[in-house]
């Protein structure tokens, strides 16, 4: 089953790639039936993900999400899924240019992780785990789109509006809209994630929060989006000042993410 | 006065507030927490390692000045969440009356001239009321009216989880027992006793362990006893304590002889110590090495590592093989034996984890209803022949008005295809 979870996660993997030249071909050639090829290239990789990800649970007999090669694949899984959702609702199919890079690049990091299955000590060995790491999937995928459709925010003003660009990608005010949206099922599902992660904490250890790195910087991260939420809905806070700290909360959602398993010493760590 | 309390009830300090618990939380994860004073002055400096000290860096989440902050946004939450409810209380009964509606201050309107109920379905609205108001024909559906709440109750979520994780910690009583099979063991001061029945260690195919089960029996003062079984993730609850299995390690015997007479008799986890006969000697077990040590003829052995501690002074680890005497003198014999595995549980009274946990999944529900819940009204009014269709969304408002502009053209051209085919 581990054999074919790793031809079909190289198989997301290299059309995750193609998406992504597809996408890239949609904006420079301006053609509308490559923008559908690329969403449908984009679903099809997402399928095969989801397929590998089946089969590494199937093999490991367990589900799929704790060492850093399952998380950063599940990462990138999250990621596509929630791109695509905003792709399809919004018909911002220009948005697949800016996030497939970022797709590849997270199952780019995932591939060059160990894909040994090696048994889980006990503490993982809970019903929690599954709640508590799909739901963070989710967060990190929707903090990322944002993070993206900020970006492009803060370039809309260059894009003229009878370009392709102009007509492609939606005005600032309804940019301004979605990047919100993504942060409100961002920190959603973060907030789940702390709430389950503390339940868990509990069972095992007896503490439902013990300021361990990663429940500090999971805070820190649930804060910043908290600040950008208040600022933005009660001070009239849009625009570019909420865009540039949308991408700064996803650089904390990033350290939260790869920087404390690496860096911090506590019981994510990887070290 | 009026301006201390309205600043305490303003966003603004909210805000503060917020970036300055983040900024300490930074603090607390990049820099070592609870390490003794001399470890900071070592790695980080002298001044540098003062300031830490100084500022009491080294332990930042039960500092004064981090409870200050935390009980000030307490405040805040309170006071604005209290100061909140009359207007938000308004708010929603007026989005829900038909009375103020004013057709061209709707942020969103289009003309019709096709029955505009099937509208209302397309906008996923409820049925909506017919009205006559100035001699005209109304109609008015309105949805999500909650939403208005959402803020408020995960900012009284957020209130909750804080009182009930803060009033856990400071009453809350956690003892920590370990021993081996066999043993009774105290329970802090409580007069509780704890008898470990059993120890169990689960392993998978590969050798790796898999669970720890502890089979326990709480004696209370009075010597009536109840059973139960902790493993990890599975915690017994005996007596009104949460037993929690939190670690294992290993455990020898140490016995003391003297002119051949046994005369201590203990058990040690490792890590644990024991004074020896009535000197000031204190004997350290630190663990048992299965082959881990080489003897003069090469051969590798089974040994307990141990050391001793004396007026102060920790000595070095020494090595014990098996069989053999950690200490012998002419009339003393000291001896490590029996390699076990201990259990080591972790007891806890907590009378406000539920208020925490009650806290956190009022928090889910604000979010919900704060991101979910968007408050939206959609009206109708009549003009001769032409109906005059206008929506309002408190949240997400360009969206909604794409949507109803899009409902109304479904709806105008549904119209006008049928009236053709017919």
């Amino acid at each position: 089953m581990l054999k074919v979870e790793n031809v079909l996660f190289t198989a997301a993997m290299c059309l995750y790639f193609a998406a992504m030249i597809v996408y890239f071909l949609f904006t420079a050639l301006k053609k509308e039936k490559l923008s559908k090829l690329a969403i449908g290239v984009q679903a099809l990789a997402l399928l095969l993900h989801t397929a590998a990800l089946v089969c590494r649970g199937i093999g490991a007999g367990r589900l799929p999400l704790t060492n850093q090669y399952e998380f950063a694949a599940s990462f990138a899984w999250g990621l596509c899924l929630v791109s695509l959702i905003f792709i399809l609702k919004f018909r911002f199919p220009v948005l697949g240019a800016f996030l497939t890079p970022l797709i590849f690049l997270v199952i780019g990091y995932a591939a060059m992780q160990s894909r040994e299955v090696k048994d889980l000590m006990p503490s993982l060995r809970s019903n929690w785990l599954g709640f508590h790491v799909s739901t963070a999937i989710i967060a990190y995928g929707s903090f990322g789109v944002s993070a993206v459709v900020s970006a492009i925010f803060l370039c809309r003003t260059r894009m003229r509006d009878e370009s392709f660009w102009g007509q492609h990608v939606p005005n600032r005010e309804k940019l301004d809209l979605i990047s919100y949206r993504s942060v409100c099922l961002g920190l959603l599902f973060l907030t789940f994630t702390i709430l389950t992660g503390a339940i868990w904490a509990e069972r095992a250890w007896g503490s439902y929060w013990s300021w361990d790195p990663k429940e500090t910087w999971s805070l820190i991260t649930w804060i910043i989006y908290a600040v950008y939420l208040h600022l933005r809905v009660n001070r009239g806070w849009r625009g570019t000042s909420a865009a540039v700290f949308a991408v700064i909360g996803f650089v904390c959602v990033l350290f939260t993410y790869v920087g404390v398993n690496t860096l911090l010493p506590g019981i994510h760590s990887y070290k | 006065m009026k301006k201390i309390l309205r600043f305490l009830k303003s966003m603004k300090l909210a805000i503060l507030l917020l970036l300055v618990l983040a900024a300490a939380c930074v603090v607390g994860s990049v820099i070592p927490q609870r390490q003794a004073a001399d470890w900071y002055l070592e790695t980080y400096g002298l001044r540098s390692g003062a300031l830490i000290l100084g500022t009491w860096s080294d332990d930042v989440f039960h500092s004064t000045w981090f409870l200050v902050l935390t009980v000030l946004l307490l405040c805040d939450l309170l006071w604005c969440n209290l100061s909140r409810i009359p207007g938000l209380v308004r708010r929603t009964a007026a989005f829900g009356t038909p009375d103020r509606l004013d057709v061209r201050a709707a942020p969103a309107r289009f003309e019709t001239a096709a029955d505009p109920e099937p509208v209302f379905r397309r906008l996923s609205m409820p049925k909506p009321k017919r009205l006559v108001r100035d001699g005209k024909e109304l109609l008015f559906s309105v949805r999500g009216r909650a939403g208005f709440w959402g803020a408020w109750v995960t900012h009284l979520g957020i209130f909750l989880l804080i009182i009930g994780f803060a009033l856990g910690q400071a009453t809350k009583r956690e003892f920590t027992v370990s021993g081996v099979p066999g043993q009774t063991l105290p329970v802090g001061d409580t007069g509780w006793l704890l008898q470990i029945d059993d120890f169990d260690v689960e392993f998978t195919e590969s050798g790796a362990p898999k669970q720890f089960s502890s089979a326990l029996t709480m004696l209370d003062p009075d010597g009536k006893a109840e059973r139960g079984t902790a493993s990890v993730n599975h915690p017994a609850t005996l007596g009104g304590f949460k037993i929690y299995q939190n670690s294992t390690g290993t455990a020898a015997r140490v016995t003391v002889t003297r002119n051949g007479e046994l005369v201590q008799d203990e058990i040690l986890c490792a890590g644990d110590y024991c004074y020896v006969l009535d000197t000031p000697m204190a004997l350290i077990f630190e663990g048992y090495l299965r082959q881990g040590l080489e003897r003069d003829d090469g051969v590798r052995t089974d040994a307990y590592a141990w050391s001793t501690w004396y007026d102060g002074v920790s000595g070095e680890t020494r090595y014990q093989p098996e069989g053999e005497a950690a200490i012998q003198t002419e009339t003393v014999t000291v001896r490590f034996s029996e390699p076990q595995s201990f259990t080591l549980l972790v007891l806890k009274q907590e009378r406000f984890g539920g208020l925490a946990l009650l806290g956190g999944l009022v928090t889910l529900l604000g979010l919900v209803l704060s991101f979910y819940f968007q408050p939206k009204r959609v009206w109708a009014e009549r003009s001769g022949e032409t109906w005059t269709v206008c929506g309002a969304c408190s949240k997400g408002g360009s969206l909604f008005c794409d949507r109803l502009r899009e409902a109304v053209k479904s709806e105008a051209e549904r119209e006008e295809t049928e009236h053709a085919e017919g």
